[in-house]
């Protein structure tokens, strides 16, 4: 039996275990290491255990429940950052203090697992969705100065509308501390004295492990507690993200974030010179239509005296005809004669047809 | 700001509005038509003035937001 040396230290369990720790937290203060979830649980709502495996090891791992960030299951592949430890009892495992998933499949899973919670809460509803100040004056972006999305909002931005002051948290958008740094940025720009307008959140394309910080379930509902209104534009157009969801507006791209942020004062001012110029007709029409009725009333006025005219022309025939009718001489004509005199029998009276005057005696006079 | 009134862009775009809207309203009369379109134009000439002059105040604050503070 192998025995120990004279000058070898002698170890209780205890100080083994804590000697131990001490010595491999210094070798390894933190560990990534890939590997595939299995007996995934969570106890008391407080406490996550897991294995990680891979085809020929595992290695069990604790952490605690507000550390998950994002939807874990069994069979999904993860990358965990963690401290080795030895457990009192002896017991090797990891203490993990961020776990993410790690390729396609795994982030999908994660994805979805967490949208249809999320959805379920109601966070991405409609009627939450608060509209944005069609001009707004203060805002505050949250982005990595750095990055391309950066340079083509802010070029966008300036290319289409001024005046406005533009206050800028710059951040990481990607890696295991982005969205605790955006959610930071988000926490201050909520609590200033004088609030932004609109907070936006930009970020250029990426892959999908990349934009996957922008699904991180805390950052998400950071979002969606903010008091300012949210703008979020996040990747290409083909890219969703959670946080895309949550937002009040989303935008496809950051340059689709600036052109929704404010209006483009080239159309505006050309938009401004059209309806300047839709007054004119307006006056004209108006103008137009006075000229139209003053016509009328003096046309009016032309025919009622036109009218009048006429009347008394024929009036005027009516009287001449009639006048024409009591003349005696018409009667005359007709074989009718006047007789002068006194309607006596013997005396003599004047008899007067159209063509002569006689003298005629009464020879005798009777009642009718 | 160029501003002229302190009044901001939208402020003027809205007064600008109102202005273009009294054409189509009852209110509108020829005699007064011709000083509100005067109006009008002026409104235009200073807003174009303003979105051509205007430009964005670019701030990068200084905090930091590695660790919580």
């Amino acid at each position: 039996m192998e025995k120990p040396q004279d000058n070898q230290l002698i170890f209780c369990v205890s100080d083994f275990i804590a000697i131990f720790n001490q010595t491999i937290e210094y070798s390894y203060p933190s560990v990534a290491i890939e590997g595939e979830v299995a007996s995934f649980k969570v106890n008391q709502g407080k406490y996550v255990f897991f294995d990680l495996k891979d085809s020929s090891g595992s290695v069990g791992c604790f952490m605690s429940l507000f550390q998950l960030r994002t939807p874990i299951e069994d069979g999904m592949k993860v990358i965990v950052m963690a401290s080795p430890k030895l457990t009192a009892w002896g017991k090797f495992s990891l203490t993990v203090r961020s776990i993410r998933p790690s390729g396609e499949g795994s982030l999908k899973k994660s994805y979805d697992l967490l949208k249809t919670k999320l959805e379920k809460e109601g966070l991405f509803a409609i009627e939450r969705k608060r509209p944005l100040p069609s001009q707004p004056k203060s805002v505050a972006v949250i982005s990595s100065v750095q990055a391309a999305g950066y340079a083509d909002f802010i070029k966008i931005v300036g290319d289409r509308w001024g005046g406005m002051r533009i206050d800028v948290a710059n951040v990481q958008v990607q890696g295991a501390v982005a969205a605790d740094q955006i959610i930071r940025a988000l926490n201050y720009f909520n609590t200033q004295e004088s609030l932004p307008e609109v907070i936006i959140i930009i970020r250029g394309g990426g892959s999908a492990d990349d934009l996957s910080v922008f699904s991180d379930e805390k950052l998400v509902r950071a979002i969606a507690s903010s008091r300012v209104p949210t703008l979020v534009g996040v990747g290409h157009e083909t890219d969703e993200s959670l946080a895309d969801l949550v937002a009040d507006v989303r935008a496809a791209t950051p340059s689709n974030a600036a052109q929704i942020l404010v209006p483009d004062k080239k159309e505006t001012i050309r938009s401004i010179k059209l309806r300047l110029g839709s007054l004119v007709p307006i006056i004209q029409n108006n103008l137009s239509q006075y000229r139209s009725e003053v016509n009328r009333l003096v046309n009016l006025a032309l025919d009622n005296l036109d009218i009048k005219f006429t009347e008394a022309a024929s009036n005027l025939n009516s009287f001449k005809r009639l006048i024409g009718q009591l003349d005696p001489n018409k009667a005359l004509e007709r074989g009718y004669a006047i007789l002068r005199g006194e309607y006596k029998t013997g005396s003599i009276i004047e008899v007067e047809t159209s063509k002569f005057i006689m003298k005629a005696e009464v020879k005798d006079v009777r009642n009718k | 700001m160029s501003e002229t009134n302190n009044e901001t862009i939208q402020q003027k775009t809205e007064r600008l509005s109102m202005i273009i809207a009294w054409f189509d309203s009852d209110d509108f009369t020829l005699e007064e038509s011709i000083a509100k379109f005067k109006q009008a134009e002026e409104l235009a000439r200073e807003i174009e003035t303003d979105l051509t002059s205007l430009k964005n105040e670019v701030n990068v604050i200084k905090q930091r937001f590695e660790e919580e503070s």
